[in-house]
């Protein structure tokens, strides 16, 4: 059997997706005027900004730091036979121009993809229109990826990230 | 600052790294959502536990609101306030250039931002150092928070 539907990588799968989701709820980054207030530092002079995002985001990277050098001793994962590393370290053009449209798109929302999916639990109005047109641009993303770099290859054809 | 709930996002941001723990030791895999969504479409290769996570992130985050509808309301903002902003044009404007960024930049803030940062990947570093300053421009040109 595949080693992706074996039981235990799937509760993994579902515990590691419950926690993400209760994290979510919990820090509030599933309000996109959260988030927002966080991005806009024009409100740090008036004391309005709101830092939370940034404790989320310090809190988050703290933990995995530690499952990262948990990870580090071991030669496999528990439930899979190798590490899916992400195996891209140079800084390229599709880089610079993804991060600098993600960043637009964020900036105009205040959604980024985890808290996109999660509000799919409270459906605020228009978040169909936003998930179609997100994996609309997902899609067509990947065609321009390859557009963008025609020798990029992936370990068994599949991106780690 | 009346709106800053640090404790809430410290609690909410140590589980979202337990959840990248877990899924990077248990089956050495990078937590990032738009990599776990933006491979659901062809030429998929594994489903199944991708639609496994989302459904279960979905759930946990309901069941949340459920058990904890009061947790929500830290900041002054009633739950049932949440909504998106801007019109509709907007909003598929904005979720268009998230698939387009987040795939052909290869993450997002999971992935890059809590992921990458904690590898020490300086790729992932210069990735959150750009989204972050664009997305803090965009945020000041547009005013969209205030």
């Amino acid at each position: 059997m595949n080693d992706t539907l074996k039981p235990f990588y799937l509760i993994t799968a579902a515990l590691s997706g419950a926690l993400f989701g209760g994290g979510l709820y919990i820090s509030q980054m599933i309000d996109p005027l959260k988030v927002l207030r966080f991005l806009d530092f024009s409100a740090i002079p008036s004391g309005g900004w709101d830092p939370s995002l940034g404790f989320v985001i310090a809190a988050a990277i703290g933990v995995m730091f530690i499952g990262v050098r948990i990870a580090n001793k071991r030669q496999t994962p528990l439930f899979n036979g190798k590490f899916l590393l992400p195996d891209l370290k140079n800084i390229d053009s599709p880089l610079i121009v993804g991060a600098v449209l993600f960043g637009i798109g964020w900036g105009m929302s205040g959604i980024c993809p985890g808290p996109a999916i999660t509000l799919i639990a409270f459906m605020p109005e228009n978040i169909l229109i936003f998930l179609i047109t997100m994996f609309a641009g997902s899609f067509l993303g990947s065609y321009i990826l390859k557009w963008m770099t025609p020798r990029r290859t992936n370990h068994n054809g599949e991106q780690a990230i | 600052m009346e709106s800053f709930t640090p404790l809430s996002a410290l609690l909410g941001g140590a589980m979202i790294g337990l959840a990248s723990a877990i899924l990077w030791v248990g089956n050495g895999r990078i937590a990032g959502i738009s990599g776990i969504f933006g491979q659901l479409l062809p030429p998929a290769k594994t489903i199944v536990w991708r639609l496994i996570f989302l459904g279960s992130m979905i759930g946990a985050s309901y069941l949340a609101y459920y058990f904890l509808p009061d947790l929500s309301v830290v900041g002054g903002q009633q739950f049932e306030d949440i909504k998106l902003i801007g019109n509709p044009i907007w909003i598929a404007i904005a979720g268009l250039l998230i698939g387009l960024g987040t795939k052909i930049g290869n993450g997002c803030t999971s992935g890059h931002g809590v992921c990458g940062l904690a590898r020490l990947s300086f790729r992932s570093l210069v990735g959150v150092v750009i989204f972050f300053a664009v997305a803090i421009i965009t945020v000041t040109i547009t005013g969209v928070a205030r």
